[in-house]
């Protein structure tokens, strides 16, 4: 009789145990919060990025380590993985004119902001003519802020075989390498030279090629204005 | 009887007890040294010194500019064998394991532990004049506020302002006073600044090998006063806007430039006349070999040495020499054409643009400035009694120019390459035994090897890892010449720069500069001279030019080929054969302050733009 006693209050003190192990003891939610939104250039549209550099940084208040976001190559960004709360947030590392001020959200599930950038250089009336193996690429810049900005040190067409082009994204013998040094002030710049042109040769036949123009600004983040983005096919 | 045994028992116990109760408990610990043992003796305090010497952020052989490991970055164990890890795979003097700018954003240094040994030290050491005697004692004092000083540097070219903390923290104060704030840029190199005069002024002209004596005050004062000149001149056209800027926690007025330029340039002529350049041998090329191993070089202003039997030699000579000239050792980083080329271009190409020919790949070599070739292993040179054989293939027949050659995509090339040295073309190996090749670590991409500090005594069985004695010269005249140049010419003073560099050029054997001596020159001649020594990577910071010099920038090699109809061999300039990319942010002018210690303290906050 002792012993069942006894065995019997073992096991009870395993369901005690088993039972109490399930209750949650991490009830914080996991990061099932989101955000996303635009980066709307002052000049129309969204601001043209490319990979590895315009970035959304947030900070969550009460936290001192900052995250980031980076944007897509429409000016679009979007992190479905965030922790529900307040944030301290400001668009960083492009090329606009800086924002000092931060904006603070509540971002929750489907939170959704847009940010309003001065883009330092806007291409316009990019056009790609294909003579040959031979690319010509025409632009205009246009500065919407001219005074104080940052020097012009490069032009450069981007090439790649898919739409995702633009620095770090490109083929190097067909974009870096045709590289227009700079090195002025826009206000420097007669209204001749704001109308630019690249040739690209020896492009391959038979293939196609997706191109866009970026112009090269020395500021904090030596960071590019791009034009859209033109399909080229290379006849046979 | 039975009962008797339990008496006897119980009796022995209470007796026992009784007798080692009356001892004290209460007695000190054997295994803490407390103050009254450790400065009863010079001994003593040695013992508390070498812990700070140990960690003293040198960057020398074993220095892991990416942090890998424990201790991060500056290693002092017996096996931190991987010395190709180095600033100069990364600034285009070498290409090697780094894939790109891979550490530029530090790791996360803060050495204020080693710091609280200091201030401890400082604190303790004017208690013991009696024991230590005045005179050691203020020795002892000079040298720790150097140490102090040492430290901070560090922290300073990596963050800019940190915290000065001269008085070590009581842990039991209230959390308000332990939280502190970041000092400003410029307060942190003033503060080092007055550190190494008070070491100046305290220490002796003479020390134990491997410590400081006053001239290294001055020495690494002339170093860190030129560091915080060219922050003050070209940070302040070079920058990142941030808070942190605008607080002055990054930066300095434009305005201090020359005072701290003609505090570099005053600390460095200390050192006249106390140090000299190494000149023991008339052959050029010898000497400049000889005076990295030299012991007794009066050049040598601070060293650290390594030894085998306290199990902290380095790695370097089998480390930056391929396997066919080491017992057992793996090579992964190389020299760059680019470095080479400082020294003007290699006559390799007629003017024609076609290769020159040569009969024998050594002859490269004839001509050169001496300095060069005792910084850099060329094909046809010898290392204990082998030759390096760099051969990257074979053309059976060349027609052209080189840049057309060289402009052609890969599988256009006429050339034969191999996959191993055992291969032949047409009885004719294919490529050397010591590269360039790509199918592994170990053979150069570049076409050249590292021979500065490289022991060519040291038999080859005996050339393993973590067998590499010889002293890092972390402080020689050679450099404090040239902040006194770059100083001088700084502030005007173009002819003693001119004196200066004259100097250094002569015991290179290179020829006398003519012409007007400009900025460019000074600073092309520091990067000739202290090519590999951990410098140039910090002179790019300071120029505030590495944003421009290292802009998707890449490097290249120079591929000796044999041409077999000829009989010849050929040199073509092409891109080194990592194929690497390096590119470096204006942001990391300044690394971040470490994540966990904003985590501890967020009263380091803001951290310095971008981070």
């Amino acid at each position: 009789m002792k012993k069942l006693i006894s065995i019997s209050r073992i096991l009870i003190g395993i369901a005690i145990l088993a039972s109490t192990a399930c209750t949650k003891i991490d009830n914080y939610d996991g990061p099932n919060a989101s955000f996303q939104g635009n980066l709307v250039s002052s000049e129309g549209g969204n601001l043209l990025t490319s990979g590895g550099s315009t970035q959304i940084r947030l900070q969550q208040i009460g936290w001192t380590s900052p995250q980031t976001i980076p944007s897509k190559f429409d000016g679009t960004f979007e992190d479905t993985k965030l922790f529900k709360g307040s944030y301290k947030i400001i668009p960083t590392g492009g090329a606009f004119w800086p924002i000092y001020d931060t904006v603070t959200v509540k971002i929750d599930k489907g939170t959704q902001h847009d940010f309003t950038v001065t883009p330092y250089i806007v291409i316009k009336n990019f056009t790609a003519t294909l003579n040959g193996t031979t690319l010509t690429l025409k632009y205009d810049i246009f500065a919407p802020i001219a005074a104080g900005l940052p020097t012009i040190t490069e032009a450069q067409p981007f090439v790649n075989t898919t739409r995702l082009v633009g620095a770090g994204a490109s083929i190097r013998d067909f974009s870096d390498a045709f590289k227009v040094s700079i090195n002025k002030e826009y206000t420097d710049l007669t209204d001749a030279q704001k109308t630019m042109s690249i040739d690209v040769t020896g492009m391959l036949p038979g293939r196609t090629f997706f191109v866009r123009v970026g112009v090269r600004l020395n500021d904090s983040y030596k960071s590019y204005n791009f034009s859209d983005i033109i399909q080229v096919d290379v006849p046979k | 009887m039975k009962s008797i045994h339990k008496i006897i028992i119980a009796l022995s116990i209470t007796v026992g007890a009784s007798v080692t109760s009356c001892q004290k408990l209460d007695i000190a610990p054997k295994n803490i040294f407390t103050a009254d043992v450790i400065y009863s003796s010079e001994a003593g305090v040695k013992s508390v010194l070498a812990t700070i010497y140990q960690n003293l952020p040198i960057e020398d052989f074993k220095y892991r500019p990416d942090g890998n490991g424990d201790p991060l970055g500056f290693k002092h164990g017996g096996n931190d064998w991987e010395n190709f890890y180095n600033e100069a795979g990364v600034i285009g003097e070498e290409v090697g394991p780094f894939g790109g700018m891979d550490i530029a954003g530090g790791f996360g240094y803060w050495p204020y532990g080693d710091i609280r040994n200091v201030n401890t030290l400082i604190a303790e050491l004017p208690k013991h004049t009696a024991v230590l005697t005045q005179a050691k004692v203020d020795a002892l004092l000079g040298e720790a506020h150097f140490l102090r000083a040492y430290y901070y540097y560090a922290m300073a070219k990596r963050y800019g302002g940190v915290p000065i903390i001269q008085v070590a923290q009581d842990p039991g104060a209230p959390l308000s006073e332990l939280q502190v704030h970041r000092d400003k840029e410029e307060a942190v190199w003033d503060f080092i600044g007055a550190e190494l005069d008070l070491g100046y002024q305290m220490m002796g002209e003479t020390n134990d090998k491997g410590r400081a004596n006053k001239y290294v005050a001055a020495a690494l004062k002339s170093r860190a006063m030129l560091y915080a000149a060219c922050v003050a001149k070209y940070g302040s056209t070079n920058f990142v806007d941030g808070q942190a800027r605008s607080l002055g926690l990054v930066g300095i007025p434009e305005s201090k430039a020359n005072t701290y330029f003609q505090a570099a340039y005053d600390a460095a002529k200390l050192l006249e006349g106390h140090y000299e350049l190494y000149n023991a041998n008339p052959d050029k090329v010898q000497n400049y070999v000889d005076l990295f191993l030299k012991a007794d070089s009066k050049e040598n202003i601070f060293v650290k040495q390594y030894s085998i039997a306290n199990n902290t030699a380095h790695s370097w000579d089998a480390t930056m020499s391929p396997r066919y000239f080491t017992a057992n050792a793996l090579s992964r980083s190389y020299p760059t054409l680019d470095l080479v080329s400082l020294w003007g271009d290699l006559p390799v190409t007629n003017g024609d643009g076609t290769p020159k020919r040569f009969n024998d790949r050594a002859d490269l070599m004839n001509g050169l400035e001496p300095r060069l070739l005792a910084t850099i292993y060329f094909p046809g040179a010898t290392l204990r009694g082998l030759t390096f054989d760099m051969q990257r293939g074979i053309y059976p027949s060349f027609s052209g120019t080189a840049a057309a050659e060289v402009a052609k995509q890969p599988n256009s090339r006429s050339y034969i390459l191999a996959g191993d040295t055992k291969t032949l073309y047409q009885g004719k190996q294919i490529i050397g035994f010591t590269g360039p090749w790509t199918g592994g670590d170990e053979l150069t991409r570049t076409g050249f090897y590292v021979r500065k500090y490289v022991d060519y005594n040291k038999p080859q069985a005996t050339v393993d890892l973590n067998r590499s004695e010889q002293p890092w010269i972390d402080m020689r005249y050679a450099e404090v010449l040239l902040n006194r140049a770059e100083a001088a010419f700084e502030l005007g003073n173009t002819g003693d720069a001119a004196v200066c560099i004259g100097q250094i050029r002569d015991r290179a054997g290179a020829k006398p500069i003519t012409g007007a001596l400009t900025l460019d020159l000074v600073r092309r001649e520091r990067r000739m001279e202290l090519a590999f020594e951990n410098q140039y990577y910090w002179d790019l910071k300071r120029w505030r030019t590495a944003d421009v010099v290292l802009d998707r920038a890449h490097f290249k090699g120079l591929m000796p080929y044999y041409v077999f109809n000829e009989n010849k061999y050929i040199f073509l300039a092409e891109p080194e054969l990592f194929n690497r990319e390096y590119t470096f942010q204006k942001q990391f002018y300044y690394e971040g302050i470490p994540g966990g210690e904003i985590g501890k303290n967020p009263n380091l906050l803001p951290n310095n733009p971008n981070y």
